[in-house]
């Protein structure tokens, strides 16, 4: 009894002398929530207080942040934590959450990219389905399908020619690349070197680029010649653009361009003391060895270049191109999107 | 060094919670729910679980034997002679027969599957989407028509897991199903909670309700123990034949536990035709018999769980779930190639069992003691435990909600017999059910699946299973 009373008392210590609250939006176990206990505990010895994760699960993670900005935020000391997904979310679902409403802290742009099974016919490909595999679809079908053609044309293109196979998990994807079943797959660099690039049967398709601070993407110097834009211009002789374009380079770049990201509400007087023990942090070999360890290795932006890097995303938000993102997701992809036109304004 | 300390602590948690009535692995795995976060490094978390598995599985039969109640639904078999056997001053011989079968059984058939499960994985590759698929079917079949007596409530059962396990949202569409317009559910129900009130809470308050006979421990208690091992090797190829049965219902997927158990039990009644005294009136070989299946079931219920993600029983189901807490997805490439896993989970199983074994063996006297406590003494402690469990999703009061509906629902089954086991397995299984049938009808045509030999394989598995329960009717009461 007395065991259960101490062990009650010291967790109540540590919620109560905790100085930070990371929140986020998945239950513990989850790829964001990893990535946060890894990254706190780097960060606690640079910040010099403590930092306890809260973690607040639910629909694809939207609850969680929703919390953030209705209520949590108004806590000078809770920082939020979110993953590309809640960028995509932010797009085509409702959502209370408004990135421009925030201050950023730090957060890291990544780069997404594409393998394929050696020798398969990629005008024919096969490949696992779900709302984080958007951009991978548009970038597909622009490929296949070429250039000049309407949202509807490249929405019965894609009907055509893809096999969208629905309800993977990404454990069941990778089984099913290796096994043959599916002719594509992708994944974050850490995760494509582990299972594309190991593997004797696969090969490298296309990646999505890394979004530079004038907003446009540049090749990926591990990856050079296989950046989309590269690819499509060697095939078809033009540079991709048009409708269906402006809706990829939208939600390719609010996936992988907040793959990970701290925030604290505008004006939070917090926010430079954080982004000075971030700063630090990403600065020491050790910690940064820590967290690549367990994570992978990615770029990181701090402090004011995280709002710059958050402006120049929101650049890409307009009507048209939210519409044919909402478009495509429901009419080829079977997603249920919606149009947020007060997003658009 | 941490490791050891782990291994003990989850071993003595196991055994704990194996010998306090009506509790057992699936209790004392809910309650670790509210643990997993403060696992720094998640492999000590694996060795944890591992040794909780071993623990309660030896522990439940003290109770089982000393009480006439069981530890869990698993140690009933051992107690229709064990008891009888308490009862007549020869408890320690009991305990110690079935702590003996129990630990050689779980030795032999964790060797064979924890050490050599990274060499198993091979099957990862050979198994595609459809033989998947009807894998998962098989484990329906069994679940719905063989896992009890009762086959129509069974099959209901499974029937209303299966919906449960759509609540949430379809991943065709990112719509929200059957959620009754409410948000919390669009994340779908939440496993702690459905365990905890099908399974934990219904046992508890069945066990605050009864009022039972029980047995002492006495007499001279080295001379029972060493009689208890003489009477395991004089019975040794009934214990072997034990662990062959366990060790076979536990690679089914869905099955194991109680039907491993009482079929382990049934050979023993089959291979003594003149029992004297008479099976059920305290034979040691009706004790021996189903102890064989008991940890041998345990361990290899884990193959179809870690390979394939599908859950050998409904223990190994809380063990999915704890270990995607810790971040470790089964049945995936990631976890074939982590040999650190694999080692962990050896080693957590392997000395646990060990551990248990020896403690049971020595302290048979003093953990009987245990047994005896008034249960309203460490009732409030465990439901407090079992509440804390469940509030780890949100914390909110949503969670105590579902809580509660699962108690009722959980009550209602153990009452009118609607499997319990089925209905969780149902839950588990439904969203791969739905995915792989998708899968399939996507990538693959007829002509395709003609030469998968191992797909029709199974699928004629799945219909073998369909009419051997017409024609045989499980025996098994437990719902």
């Amino acid at each position: 009894m007395r065991k259960i009373i101490t062990l009650a008392a010291m967790l109540a210590t540590s919620i109560a002398s905790a100085d930070y609250t990371f929140v986020v939006p998945q239950k513990p176990g989850g790829g964001t929530s990893v990535w946060a206990e890894i990254v706190a505990k780097e960060l606690e010895p640079f910040l010099g207080e403590k930092i306890v994760i809260k973690h607040i699960p639910g629909a694809r993670d939207i609850p969680g942040f929703n919390e953030f900005h209705n209520e949590l935020q108004k806590d000078d000391k809770t920082v939020m934590v979110s993953h590309g997904g809640n960028g995509v979310s932010f797009l085509q679902e409702n959502v209370d959450y408004n990135y421009a409403d925030y201050d950023s802290v730090g957060l890291m742009n990544l780069n997404i990219i594409a393998g394929k099974r050696k020798g398969a016919d990629m005008n024919k490909p096969s490949f696992a389905a779900g709302s984080g595999m958007v951009p991978e679809a548009f970038a597909m079908t622009m490929l296949i399908c070429g250039p000049d053609k309407t949202v509807d044309e490249y929405v019965s293109c894609f009907k055509d020619n893809v096999t969208w196979v629905n309800g993977m998990s990404g454990g069941e994807r990778r089984l099913a690349f290796k096994r043959g079943e599916l002719n594509g797959t992708r994944e974050n660099p850490a995760a494509y070197k582990k299972h594309v690039e190991s593997n004797p049967d696969a090969e490298l398709w296309f990646h999505h680029g890394i979004l530079q601070a004038d907003s446009s993407h540049a090749d990926d110097p591990n990856y050079p010649g296989y950046q989309f834009e590269v690819l499509f211009e060697q095939r078809y002789g033009v540079a991709p653009s048009g409708e269906l374009y402006d809706a990829y380079k939208l939600v390719k770049s609010f996936r992988d361009g907040l793959q990970k990201a701290l925030w604290v509400s505008a004006g939070n007087p917090n926010r430079d003391h954080l982004v000075k023990a971030l700063t630090a942090m990403s600065q020491d070999a050790t910690a940064m060895g820590n967290i690549k360890k367990k994570v992978g290795e990615y770029n990181w932006i701090v402090g004011d270049a995280g709002n710059k890097h958050r402006d120049t995303l929101m650049t890409f938000i307009t009507a048209d191109a939210l519409q044919n993102l909402v478009k495509f997701n429901t009419e080829a992809l079977g997603l249920a999107s919606i149009f947020k036109q007060g997003l658009a304004k | 060094m941490e490791a050891i300390g782990v291994l003990l602590a989850g071993t003595l948690y196991g055994m704990l919670i194996g010998i306090i009535p009506a509790a057992g692995a699936t209790t004392g795995l809910v309650m670790l729910f509210s643990f997993m976060q403060y696992f720094a490094d998640p492999y000590l978390g694996v060795v944890f679980c591992m040794a909780v598995v071993a623990g309660s599985t030896t522990g439940d039969s003290i109770t089982g034997i000393l009480l006439g109640i069981p530890g869990a639904n698993s140690a009933a078999a051992t107690m229709v002679d064990g008891f009888p056997l308490a009862l007549q001053g020869r408890a320690t011989y009991a305990i110690s027969a079935a702590v003996f079968t129990s630990t050689v059984n779980g030795l032999l058939w964790g060797s064979l599957v924890f050490m050599l499960l990274p060499y198993y994985t091979g099957l990862l590759l050979y198994f595609g989407i459809p033989e998947l698929w009807a894998f998962t079917m098989l484990a329906l079949a069994t679940v719905g028509f063989v896992s009890s007596k009762y086959r129509v409530r069974s099959f209901i059962a499974l029937t209303a897991g299966i919906v449960l396990g759509l609540v949430g949202v379809d991943p065709a569409t990112n719509e929200p199903r059957y959620t009754l317009g409410w948000y919390y559910l669009e994340d779908g129900l939440q496993l702690m909670p459905l365990v905890a009130g099908l399974f934990a809470v219904p046992e508890l308050l069945s066990a605050l309700r009864n009022r039972t006979q029980t047995a002492g421990v006495s007499g001279s208690q080295w001379q029972q123990t060493l009689d208890g091992l003489q009477a395991t090797w004089q019975h040794r190829w009934l214990a072997l034949r034990g662990g062959f049965i366990g060790a076979f219902i536990g690679v089914l997927p869905g099955l194991g536990g109680a039907m491993a158990d009482w079929m382990a039990y049934g050979q023993a009644v089959a291979t003594t035709p003149n029992a004297d005294p008479a099976m059920g009136k305290g034979n040691i070989r009706g004790v021996i018999g189903p102890e064989g299946a008991n940890n041998a079931q345990k361990a290899t219920s884990m193959l179809p769980t870690v390979l394939f993600g599908i859950p050998g029983a409904p223990f190994a189901a809380i063990i999915m779930a704890l270990f995607m807490y810790l971040d470790f997805e089964l049945g995936t490439l990631d976890l074939a190639e982590d040999t650190q896993f694999f080692d962990s989970m050896t080693f957590g199983f392997m000395w646990g069992t060990v551990i248990v074994g020896v403690l049971c063996l020595v302290f048979a006297r003093y953990l009987g003691a245990i047994a005896h406590v008034p249960y309203r003494y460490y009732f409030p402690f465990l439901l407090l435990f079992i509440c804390w469990a469940c509030l780890q999703y949100t914390g909110g009061w949503q969670d105590l909600f579902m809580l509660g509906v699962f108690t009722v629902l959980g009550i209602a089954c153990k009452h009118f017999k609607f499997s319990r086991p089925s209905l969780l397995i149902g839950f588990i299984l439904a969203d791969r059910i739905e995915a792989l049938s998708i899968q399939l009808t996507t990538i693959y045509s007829f002509d395709m699946l003609a030469d998968r030999w191992l797909f029709w394989g199974l699928l004629i598995a799945v219909v073998a299973v369909g009419f051997a329960s017409i024609y045989r009717k499980s025996g098994i009461n437990y719902a």
